[in-house]
């Protein structure tokens, strides 16, 4: 526990007839202490000290505190350094009141402004990358192409490992479960149809585009928004590159490209791992991969790769837009990376919702 | 009685690594001055100061700060040294994500027991002190680099240091925000005592602000010369110190 002080800080109040209010200073004033809280009312003021002993800034910050705002403050009768203090902070501080706080429905407004300009942002960079893609197209565009390369390597072929566990464990489970219930009816034969079927047409894209979100879409918003805070991105404007052209589309192509490849890859890691239970259970190595080839058609390959296709670009999207409109600062940086996570693995949980609506009325 | 030394250093080394880039720095500073440390680019000015603030080990001689011998001090003596110091950063090293009222009163919040609210008035002081009252609720990326520099003092004036170290305070001000900050740092030291020791290139503002200089050789590879700034500008003086303060200087 702290001790007190031998002589505490104290300030006593006397109201003269006329209205002046006297404030009477005195004890040892330290950064320490903690100081009197007073109450007056008056716009004249003098201070005076009686019996004041050492004091530090806590004093004159104290008067800073209590006095910045009455009209006529005297201080004559103030030891002439902490005269000095005082008027130091009274000559550079502005006679404003400070601000009242915004009110509940000042706050609301103030939500509104701001998520409509967040949603514009949004389809602007979204034009914005469309337009990049399109110059691409034709030839026009003005990319980073060491970023595309770096790219393929860091958000495609350095994603193996971990791509591969967790394809792997997802086509255990699926097999695990489907062989405890398919058991029941006497179909384990379908473990197979079941989970050859699932991997290729929803969980070898899910699983990648959500590992994208969480690898590179969260790489990606920290890499543009520390560019942000140094300015790097208005380097590049200076320069007469649009910064969503020159590094962002580099990266959307890159990922878009890498993350089918990884969904194929997790597809045939999640096929084995679910072929290792199968056959640890009721069926044999060619049952399974026969059942495997009967339940795959060309129309679930390419539903798969059509998807990853779509959990790429959203991903590397989700995190070349946070990254973009990143506050510059540390936190903002890290705000950026963890809400581009976020968006991007809802906008593919939405958009696998949708292509299940959309596959179903084409029957696709 | 004379006044007592706050800063000495006696044949102190300092450099990178094991690799010494200026040696023979011997000065004494009384409490309440203002040091320069000059001399031209990457000799080794910011070097030195972190050095003599204790931030960084010297590979040679001996230095003493408040009393305490740098090289022989332990973790412990030395962070408890290093919290009676202020530290202005040649970028101000503002955090980033704080406002600069919080960014006042982090180190307050840290090593003060006083109520918030006090600690809250003692923000708002300092940085009413250095012209940012009305910019407390500011984050650094909203402010002008003059006002970050001016945040950076009130923050390195947060706990009264007795010692402040200014890292280049005028680089890259214009001349009037310069001349202002060159005020400010002369207020300060009146009204609180506290000695000062800064890394500067500006000649004009080392003359009106300055009560001695270390003048570094990176030639020699050691301390070219130690005295009063105006003593420099007489023929008389280093030639090589003669030569940086009179090109400089305005005519």
């Amino acid at each position: 526990m702290s001790q007190a002080p031998a002589n505490p800080p104290r300030a006593r109040t006397e109201v003269q007839a006329d209205g002046c209010v006297f404030i009477l200073l005195a004890g040892d004033w330290k950064l320490d202490s903690a100081t009197p809280e007073i109450a007056f009312k008056g716009d004249r003021v003098v201070l005076s000290t009686e019996g004041l002993g050492s004091f530090d800034s806590s004093l004159p910050a104290w008067i800073h505190r209590h006095f910045r705002h009455v009209r006529q403050l005297d201080l004559s009768g103030l030891p002439p350094r902490l005269r000095a203090l005082v008027q130091l902070a009274e000559k550079a501080t502005s006679s404003e009141e400070p601000a009242a706080p915004a009110g509940l429905l000042e706050q609301f407004g103030g939500w509104g402004l701001s998520s409509s300009s967040s949603w514009a942002r949004a389809f602007e960079h979204i034009g914005e990358t469309a337009s990049g893609l399109g110059r691409l197209l034709i030839g026009r565009a003005r990319v980073n192409w060491q970023d595309f390369w770096l790219q393929l390597q860091t958000a495609g072929v350095d994603a193996l490992p971990i791509v591969a566990l967790l394809g792997f464990l997802t086509g255990l489970i699926m097999a695990y479960v489907g062989l405890i219930q398919l058991r029941q009816v006497g179909a384990t034969i379908y473990v197979a149809n079941l989970v050859s079927l699932a991997m290729t047409r929803e969980m070898g894209a899910l699983m990648t585009g959500v590992i994208a979100c969480g690898r590179t879409a969260t790489s990606f918003a920290s890499q543009l928004g520390s560019m942000n805070v140094s300015q790097e991105t208005d380097a590049l404007r200076v320069l007469g590159l649009n910064p969503v052209e020159y590094l962002g589309v580099p990266r959307i192509l890159a990922v878009t490209l890498m993350v089918p490849l990884l969904a194929v890859f997790a597809t045939f890691v999640g096929v084995f791992g679910g072929m290792i239970v199968a056959c640890a259970g009721d069926l044999s190595v060619s049952q399974y991969l026969t059942q495997v080839i009967v339940a795959i058609s060309l129309k679930s390959f390419l539903v798969g790769v059509i998807k990853s296709v779509a959990f790429g670009f959203i991903a590397a999207w989700a995190g070349c837009y946070r990254g973009s409109v990143a506050k510059p600062s540390a936190l903002g940086v890290g705000e950026a990376a963890t809400t581009a996570a976020v968006l991007g693995i809802t906008l593919i949980v939405i958009s696998d919702a949708l292509f299940a609506v959309i596959f179903n009325l084409f029957n696709f | 009685m004379p006044p007592t030394d706050i800063l000495t250093s006696e044949g102190l080394a300092i450099g990178h690594g094991d690799r010494v880039i200026m040696s023979g720095i011997d000065f004494r500073l009384a409490a309440g001055r203002i040091l320069a440390i000059v001399g031209p680019s990457g000799c080794g000015k910011s070097t030195l100061m972190r050095s003599l603030s204790g931030l960084d080990e010297p590979l040679g001689g001996r230095a003493s700060l408040l009393g305490l011998d740098l090289a022989a001090a332990t973790t412990e003596q030395r962070a408890a040294t290093l919290r009676r110091l202020g530290f202005l950063f040649q970028g101000s090293a503002l955090f980033s994500s704080l406002t600069l009222r919080e960014n006042v009163e982090l180190p307050m919040r840290e090593f003060l027991r006083a109520p918030r609210r006090d600690l809250r008035a003692l923000a708002e002081y300092k940085l009413a002190l250095v012209g940012l009252a009305d910019a407390m609720d500011k984050l650094p990326s909203e402010i002008s680099g003059g006002m970050a520099k001016r945040a950076g003092i009130a923050r390195a004036m947060a706990l009264d240091p007795e010692v402040i170290f200014l890292d280049e305070p005028s680089a890259g001000l214009d001349p009037m925000t310069s001349g202002r900050l060159d005020e400010l740092i002369l207020k300060l030291r009146e009204a609180f005592g506290t000695t000062v020791v800064l890394v500067s290139h500006e000649v004009p503002s080392i003359l009106r602000i300055a009560d001695f200089c270390v003048y570094l050789d990176p030639d020699a590879g050691r301390m070219g010369a130690y005295g009063p700034p105006r003593g420099f500008l007489s023929p008389d003086a280093h030639p090589k110190a003669h030569a940086f303060f009179s090109q400089a200087r305005i005519p």
